[in-house]
Formats: C-alpha cells, structure tokens, sequence
C-alpha cells in the first residue's frame, strides 16, 4: 500500500534520510525506532508532505506521493498525529474532531459517532476547551481527530511521549483496537520494547539510513538490535 | 546659495541624523529593541542643551523656565562658550539617557511589538507634553534662543586670499579625493561591459533629469494634463534607454554594490561639478570650478574668504560622529557587545549563562538614547531654533528607514544608509521648485508614499540592506546547532 | 435646566469605545491568525472614511468622476465594501509575500510601517490636510435630563429648534417604581443568565454566551420597564441633584451598528465553517494546515474583513464627529492597540471589552481632569495601557 523506495529528505538544505527503504501493506502495524536523532519522525514526515524531498519515491496505492498538497494528502486516505501541538487548545473537543473532518464536512457526524464510540471520554468532554484537558486526554482527541476520515494509514508521531506510564499502555491498547479494525499504522516511537512488542513489523533506523528491519518479536529477540539501538 | 554651501548643509544634515541613527542601531540592530520612540530622546537632548545653555532673560516671547545660562558661565575662559556648550550637551546626553531608562524600566520586559507601540505611545505623549505646555519650554512657539558654540569666532581666515585657500581650500580637494579613492576601490571589481553600460544608464538618466527641468521652468504644470512635445520626448527616450542599459548592466554583472556606487559616483560628478566643468570648458571660467572644489573655503567670509561658521559646524559635528563611531565600534566588538548581540538572538541563552540580560538592555538603551541626545543638541544648534514639530514620530521611522537602507547592525551602514536616504529626500525637493507652491504638499507626500513603498520593498527583496550585517572581531559562534 | 455631567461622559466614552471596539475587532483577528501587529491599522480607518467621502461627495477628491454624490448611507455602505477589497489587496500584494518567506514579527511591523506611510499620504496627496465632512443631514441633539427630588426622578428630554430649547415630554418615576424596575431589570437579566448557563462548567463554550444573553436581556428589560412604568412628572424646583445627557440618533445608530457587527462577528468565527478555519489558524497555524485548512484562503478572508471592519469605524468616526482629516485613523492607532493588548490578542471579546473601558475612560477621564488637559485624551488610553502591562506583562488576558 505505502512504499518509500530510495528516500533522501530533509529540511530546507539540511539532509537528514539517505537512501530509505520502507513499505507497509494493507492493515499493517510497522513500527520505526533508532536512537535520537536518527531520522524517525522525518521518515514518517515525509510520507506526509511536511519534508524537503529530495530523491527517491513515495507511493500510496501506486501513485506517486512525493510533494502533492496536504488536502490531497488527507483525501487519498492517510491521517497523521503530530507529537506535540497536535490540538487546537481554545476550540472544543467537538470542534477538534470536526476539524479532523474538514475537507469532508458531510460525513463528520457519522464520523463522531465512531470515534465517540472508540473514545468515550471525548464523548464525556465534547463541549469543553481543548486546552484544560489531561495530556493523556489530548493525545486520545489528537488520535480522533486523525480518524474522523477513516483514513486506511494513521501516522502516528511518539504517541506516548509524555505520558504517564499507566497511560502508556492504554494508549497502546488503543492502537492495537485501531488497527485490529482494519486501519494500516505506520509508528514511530521511542519506547521500542513496547512498539516492537505489539507491532507488524519493525524498521530501525541509524543516522538516517536503514540499519535493521523484520518482525518486531525477531528484532526484539535480537541481542545485537537490543544492546547497540535499544537500550539493552 | 553656491552648490557648495549646499553640499555642506546636505552633509551637515546627514552627520547628525547619521548620529541619531547610530544610536538607534545600537538599541535595534545590535540589542534587537524595538524603540518606536526614539526621536523623543532626540527632542530631549535638543531641548536640555538649548535650556541649560540658554542665558536668561533673553526674549519676551519666551514663557517657559528660565535657561541656566551656561554657555555665558565660562565668559572669562578662553574658549568658554564652547566649554559651557559642551557640559550642556553633555546634560542633555545624560537627560535622555536617564529617560530611557525611566521608559525602559517598564517596558523591557515586554514583547517586541509591546514595547513598540508602548515607546511609541510614550514619545507621543512626550511630544504632546512639549506641545501644550508653554510653561515649561514655550509649547508649540518653541526655542528660538538656541546657543551656537563659538559661532562668535567666524568666520575665520589668516587675512591673504592665497593663503586662505591654500589652507582651506588643500584638505578640502584631500577629503575629495578621497573619497574618490575610496570609491575607486568599490568599483573595481566591475568588468568593463557593465562598467560601460551603467556609465551609459547613468548619464541618460541624469540626461533625461536635464530635460525634464529645463522644459519645465516657466511651465505651470497641471496634473491632469500631460502634454507632449519635443522636448518630453527626448526626455522619455533617454530614460526608456537609461532603463534599459541599467537593467543589462545589473545583469551582466554580480557586483551590484560596485555598479550602483559607480552610478552614485557619476551622478555626483556631474550635479556637483557639472555646470562649473561645462563654464570652465566653453568660457574659461574658474570661479565656480575652484569654489565648488575648494568647498571648505568660503568667498563670502570675510574679506578675504576662509572658514565660516556652517562649514566650521559641519567639521565639528562630523568630530562628533567619528568619535561615537569609534565608541560603538569598539562596544560592539566588545565582550560586552556579544552579550548584546546574544540577547537579540535568543535571551534565553545569556541569561541560562548567568548575564543579568535585563541590565543589559537598560544599558544598551542608555547609550542609545544618550547618542540620540547628543544628536539632538546639535541639530538645535545647526538649525538655530527648536520646535515640537521638528520631532514627530515620522523621524523615528525615517532613522528605521535608513537603518534598513544601509544595512542594520552595521554602523557604515547606518551612515551610508542615513546618506542615501536623505540624498533621495533631498534631492526630489530640488523638483519641487518646479511645481507651483500650490503643490507643495502633495510633493511631500508623494515622496512618503515613495518612502513608505521603498521600506516594503527593501525588506523584501533585500532585509539584510546595502552592507548587511557587519564582521565583528568576536563571532557568537552561530551556524544551527552549536557543537561546543 | 441641567448641565452635562459624568452621564453624559459616559455616554460619549461608551460611543467612543464601540468605535474603538470595531478597530480592535480587526486587529485582533490580523494579530492572532496573520500574526501581524497591524501599525497600518489606523490608516486603514482613515481609508475606508474617505472612500465613502469619494461616493459622497465626490467633487472634493481628484480624478473621481463627478457624479453627483450619494446619499450617506449608499455611500458608506459602498465605500466599506470597496475597502474590503483594499484588505485583499494588502494581503496579496504584500503580507503573503513575506509570510512565505518566513519573515519575523519585526520585520512585519517595519512593513504595516511602510503601509501605514503609504496610505496616509495617498489620502494626504489626493484630498489635502484639511478637514473636510460627509454631506449629510444634520442631525438634532436632544438633551435627556434627570432631576432627582424628594418624589423620585423625574425625567425631561428637551431640544434646542429654531433657537428655543423646547420641552418634548416630561415624566416621573416614584421610588417604588425605580426599585421595581431595577429590581426586576436584574431578576430578568440573572434569570436568563442562568438559564442559558446550563449544568456545564466553566470550560464549555457557547455559540452567544450566557453572560452576555444575560447582560441584552436586563437591559431590554429595564427599558420596556422603564417604558411602561412611567408616570407624571414632579416638581424640578427643589432637585436635589440633575444631570443632563445628550443623545441623537448618530449614538443609536453606531451602537446598534457595532452590536450588530460584534454578533455576526461571533457568528462567524463560532458557526461558520470559515470562522472555524480561522480559529483553527490562530490557535495552531501548522496543525490547522495538516488537516487540510487553505492558510493562504483563510489570511484573505482576514485581511478583507479587518478593511470592512476599519472602513466602518472610520466611516462612524467621520459622520459621529462630523469631521475627517488624513490623521483620523492614526489618532485612533494608540487606543486600538491598547484594547487589543489589555484584551488578550487572541481573544476578540476581549478586545471588545477592553476597547469599551478605554473609551469610557478617555472621554469620563477628560470630564473629570481640568479644561487644559482635555489634549491628553488618547494619552489616557495609553496610561491605562501601560498601567496594565507593568502589572501583567502579557495583557490581561495574556495569549496562548
């Protein structure tokens, strides 16, 4: 469904990937970890637009990706969930979710049913300012607001930074449900151990390059991995 | 007036806005404060100065608090009006520099566009209070005591003409050629196709200025209507041309600044040397020619020529700009000045270092302010008389206007910048003598239009300006992700 | 006879805030979603004045072809719609261009600089610094003056026609009455506020809110109260205190043309999908982008309707004071960005709100400090705006 093939991107003149490799297929959970600064969320970035590209390919259901606009992004059926400042604090929960729907207005009520049903706490808070909520309850509207489309690929940005341990698992629970329900999730995390546990399959990357790639169970199970990228 | 007299008032106006903007370089280009409000210290050194060395008593007219006579003070000492001139100066440097830190002391804490408006807002006020109040220095009627230090003296000259134009008349064909060297050495660089091709757009422009005028004197000009005729014609045609070579030699070339200081060079050369070079030529007249070269020396001062006071003033307040040249230079090449420099980037990072960033901005506003004042004291003793108007708040934007011409946090910029941009008000003036006075108005603000589109399109096509930003001897080390 | 005092003050003040507020309204928006501090904002006014006066009276500008003038209310109308187009003008020609190449704040204040410059002296060029006024009717004022004696407060408007001061109508209230109708005003007025505050907290948000359906709905009731509970004037002679208020119909007129503005202003930001957008932007301008939100759409839908909400302030300032002059909008520079300061640049009530204390306290603080002072009017604005800043350096309501 998603194929990157020879990725070299960056921002403005910096050139952060060299010759990235990655794909995910229809329902996929792909997991991408590395040490800091290697390239993570720049890969997944770049799926989306926000990137400098500078070579190679990006294609989703066969068409060519690489540099079209945003809008036409989202409406091919992809979401994306930023790390940080991924709400509007001063609009409401309802308001969020319904800019999640923007460039399709009518099927925003449906779409909040479903993502009320999966999310009943934003249910709860639907008419309470973004801003005043918990961060653990900012990331569920940020995640929902990226579903009002029922996109098949949601790209997720370390979607537990920040979040209280007990939280964290939730939040992968939380996942899991998602793309047990048929959505495609391509994840970049820094909390290896739990991405690699749960997921598909896994790409590690090194200093912008490919270093390492397979089923998260193997790459987790593979002392090398562990000890020089993971943390041991 | 002789075109030289002129040319040192031109330069005397330029050195002491040059001044004034020094001093706000110094708190916007090096320190990164916004001070929408910066003619106010302008206003308060120019009224401090004239008060404290004003004699009392002096005019009816007057109302406001009686001067403190301090240019009379020193009547026995040789030289003493100046001395007493001096210390008045050098109050009102310190009245505007204490004012700005009573302003700054609020306002610093606040964002950029906060304090903005807000050292706005306080000039406004000021100016109001300067305005309205006739008790303290005459309100809207202003000061028309001003001292002019030694004026007493000139002019002054040894009593032989020879002699006087020797001593005179030598310096000033040094500081010509000079300059002329100096300019030499900018245009080099240019390769002689777009050297050839400018000197071509250059000449056809000046040209087209000629015929414009002279078809226009005696013509009442009306501005619904445009007739055509010979005259305008060829007008157009050269500047069709001049457009045109300028255009390809701006193309040919990557030396911009060399091109445009070659044009600039030219152009002088010609408005300055021009008549007097065609008379010397057709007529063998020299009169003009030597006075217009010798421009220090002065025919008119005395029996025999020599050194009057406005060219006299103009030296001394170019003193003045050369010594706080100097000062800032070395501030700004300074530890200290890094600070400086480091608090515009990003305060956070001087002050997780530990430097008190607040103290900082007080003192960069202090000394700021305190140039703006010394400026102030002697564009009241240029002028001869000071008034409220003289200090609105469009002066401020025309110093942010040169500022930015010249290339902020570059302080040959800011002199460079402050000279073209007055050369431009300048010089469009001299059009003015050809449209009825009716039209006065409207030329001035035609000409703020101009300058108004002028800002936006500079910072656009070229925000870093003419020099960009200036070397210094301590970098701060920038380059993205610091690695030390 | 009574003389103005600080009613009549207030009254004018509150005039001179809603002016004000439609400023402000403006240059909130261009603050948070163009994230400009707007220093042409001013001469935007002036603009949108003197294109109505160019549909008005168009022999008093050049290169306007004569054609006889409309009427005032054609005119303004007009002449605010074409000045919404200058706004797309602004933000196409100029404010586009340096936000795509990431310019910072300083850079776009010295720009609104260089606007300002050019707009004030393209009004300088073409009509001169003169004053210069709408043709218009004039219009009466009437004087409302309350006289309080030992039977209550009694109540006479009076004008001045053909010379004489002619009494309109006089009537009185009772004591009873006036604490009937001020306590009913405000059982209404708190009765619908709670009603219309539901069980939800502090943190949800209202399409109109319940404070301000409460604040319309007391008012609204003490007029009809005060309307229907009128009864037979009393004796003036031994007042004890009296004041008068002068009214006309240019105060109805711009308060019900401000509120009118402020509510579809509220409208748009809070049930439109546009105003939505435009939230969106101000909020998180990279966020609203990655869920599809046209920035550069947006900016123009800003900049448009900040030039119709100057032109209107500017036309109401022209026709309130009868008087236009190239430096009518900068006057109104300072207040405008001292209300949207205090206000909070990211919240247009505010803003709003902000601009009516200003107001109140510019014209009440020019009434109660002695004659000479009377220059320092726009002076107080700004004193209160700096008191504001030195205890809260982020505005009042400070910003996200």
């Amino acid at each position: 469904m998603l194929e990157i093939t020879g990725l070299d991107a960056g921002y403005g003149d910096l050139q952060i990937l060299t010759d990235v490799d990655m794909h995910v297929d229809d329902g996929e959970y792909v997991t991408i970890v590395g040490p800091n600064g290697a390239g993570k969320s720049t890969a997944m970035k770049s799926v989306f637009g926000l990137t400098t590209h500078m070579d190679g390919t990006i294609t989703f259901r066969d068409e060519r990706i690489a540099g079209i606009d945003t809008p036409e992004i989202i409406r091919r059926g992809i979401g994306f969930v930023p790390q940080t400042d991924n709400i509007f604090p001063t609009m409401t929960v309802r308001e969020n979710l319904e800019m999640g729907s923007y460039i399709d207005e009518e099927s925003a009520d449906e779409a909040l049913q479903a993502v009320f049903d999966r999310f009943p706490i934003l249910e709860e808070r639907q008419r309470q300012r973004a801003g005043t909520m918990s961060g653990g309850q900012r990331q569920m509207l940020a995640m929902g607001s990226a579903l009002m489309l029922d996109p098949d690929l949601l790209l997720l940005d370390e979607p537990s930074a920040g979040l209280a341990p007990d939280l964290v698992d939730e939040m992968f629970d939380k996942i899991d449900e998602i793309n047990e329900a048929g959505t495609a999730i391509l994840m970049v995390e820094q909390n290896a151990k739990e991405a690699l546990r749960r997921c598909d399959r896994g790409y590690v990357l090194v200093n912008g390059e490919n270093a390492y790639d397979g089923p998260g169970t193997e790459l987790l199970g593979d002392d090398e991995v562990r000890q020089r990228f993971l943390g041991g | 007036m002789a075109l030289a007299d002129f040319f040192i008032s031109l330069l005397t106006f330029v050195t002491i806005y040059s001044l004034f903007g020094l001093g706000l370089n110094v708190k916007f280009g090096f320190t990164g404060l916004i001070d929408f409000g910066h003619v106010a210290y302008f206003m308060i050194g120019a009224y401090v100065t004239v008060f404290v060395a004003m004699p009392a008593g002096l005019s009816e007219t007057y109302e406001g608090l009686t001067g403190l006579g301090l240019a009379t003070a020193f009547a026995g000492v040789p030289g003493g009006d100046l001395l007493g001139w001096l210390v008045a100066l050098v109050i009102g440097m310190a009245a505007a520099a204490l004012v700005s830190v009573l302003v700054g002391i609020p306002t610093i804490r606040l964002r950029e566009d906060y304090l903005a408006i807000t050292a706005l807002g306080i000039a406004t006020i000021l100016n109001a209070i300067f305005h309205n109040e006739r008790w303290l220095f005459n309100g809207a009627f202003g000061i028309r005591e001003v001292h002019e230090p030694l004026s007493g003296a000139f002019p002054i000259g040894t009593g032989s003409f020879q002699l006087n134009l020797l001593l005179f008349g030598l310096p000033s064909v040094a500081i010509l050629g000079y300059a002329a060297y100096r300019t030499a050495k900018v245009v080099r660089p240019l390769s002689v196709r777009p050297a050839l091709l400018g000197t071509g757009a250059t000449l056809a422009l000046a040209g087209s200025v000629v015929f414009v005028i002279t078809t226009m004197t005696g013509l009442v000009v009306d501005l619904g209507v445009f007739v055509l005729n010979v005259d305008n014609t060829i007008a157009f045609v050269l500047l069709v041309g001049s457009v045109v070579a300028g255009r390809a030699a701006l193309t040919e070339t990557d030396h911009i600044g060399a091109l445009l200081a070659l044009a600039s060079a030219l152009l002088f050369t010609l408005w300055y040397l021009g008549q007097p070079l065609v008379a010397f030529v057709t007529e063998g007249e020299t009169a003009d020619l030597l006075l217009n070269l010798f421009w220090l020396y002065d025919a008119t001062a005395g029996s025999a020529g020599g050194l009057d006071y406005d060219r006299f003033f103009f030296l001394f307040t170019l003193a003045f700009l050369v010594g706080a040249y100097l000062w800032v230079e070395r501030t700004v090449n300074s530890p200290y000045g890094r600070v400086l420099r480091a608090v515009r980037e990003d305060e956070s990072v001087p002050e997780a270092l530990g430097k008190p960033t607040f103290r900082y901005k007080i003192q960069s506003l202090m000394f700021g302010s305190a140039l703006a004042g010394a400026a102030g004291g002697l564009w009241a003793a240029n002028i001869g008389f000071i008034d409220p108007t003289q200090f609105a708040s469009t002066v401020t934007f025309f110093a942010y206007t040169a500022v930015i011409i010249g290339g902020t946090a570059n302080n040959r910029g800011v002199i460079l910048g402050t000279a073209v941009f007055w050369v431009i008000n300048s010089g469009t003036r001299f059009l003015d003598d050809f449209f009825p006075s009716e039209y006065a108005q409207q030329l001035a603000a035609l000409r703020l239009i101009l300058i108004g589109a002028l800002l936006i399109v500079i910072l656009y096509y070229r925000p870093e300006g003419m020099l960009g930003e200036q070397d210094y001897d301590i970098d701060l080390g920038r380059g993205g992700v610091s690695d030390d | 006879m009574a003389s103005a005092g600080l009613l009549d003050a207030l009254l004018q003040g509150l005039i001179t805030g809603m002016i004000i507020a439609a400023g402000a309204l403006g240059l909130s928006l261009i603050y948070s979603i163009a994230e400009v501090p707007n220093f042409a904002h001013g001469d935007m006014i002036t603009i949108g004045a003197y294109l109505a006066l160019a549909l008005n009276k168009p022999g008093a500008i050049p290169f306007v072809p004569e054609f006889g003038g409309l009427p005032l209310i054609a005119a303004g109308i007009l002449g605010v719609a074409v000045a919404g187009s200058t706004g797309a003008i602004y933000e196409v020609a100029i404010f586009r261009r340096f936000r795509s190449k990431g310019a910072d704040l300083i850079t776009m204040v010295i720009v609104s600089l260089g606007l300002a410059l050019v707009l004030r002296n393209v009004v300088l060029f073409l009509v001169g610094s003169g004053n210069i006024n709408y043709d218009t009717e004039r219009v009466t004022n009437t004087n409302v003056e309350l006289y309080l004696t030992g039977n209550g407060l009694s109540v006479q408007t009076v004008q001045r026609q053909a010379g004489d001061l002619v009494t309109l109508g006089e009537w009185g209230y009772g004591w009873l009455s006036l604490l009937a109708i001020v306590a009913l005003a405000a059982a209404v007025g708190i009765g619908v506020y709670r009603w219309r505050s539901d069980d939800a907290s502090f943190e949800t948000v209202h399409l109109v809110s319940p404070r301000i359906f409460g604040i319309a709905s007391g008012i609204t009731a003490l007029a009809a109260l005060a309307t229907v509970l009128q009864g037979a004037p009393h004796t003036i002679d031994a007042a004890v205190w009296s004041t008068s208020v002068g009214v006309s119909i240019k105060y109805g007129v711009i308060i019900g043309l401000t509120l009118v503005t402020m509510l579809a202003m509220n409208l748009l930001l809070k049930g439109t999908k546009t105003g939505r957008a435009m939230r969106a932007t101000a909020d998180n301008m990279a966020l609203a982008e990655i869920r599809g939100v046209n920035i550069d759409r947006v900016q123009l839908v800003v900049w448009v309707l900040a030039a119709l909400l100057t032109a209107l302030a500017g036309v109401l300032t022209g026709w309130f004071a009868s008087n236009l002059n190239p430096n009518m909008g900068f006057s109104l520079l300072l207040p405008i960005f001292a209300a949207v300061i205090m206000g909070g640049i990211t919240s247009p009530y505010g803003a709003v709100l902000a601009s009516l204390i200003i107001g109140v306290s510019m014209d009440v603080g020019v009434f109660l400090l002695p004659a000479e002072f009377a220059t320092y009017r726009t002076a107080i604005a700004f004193v209160i705006l700096i008191g504001v800043l030195l205890v809260k350096p982020e505005g009042l309501w400070g910003d996200v």
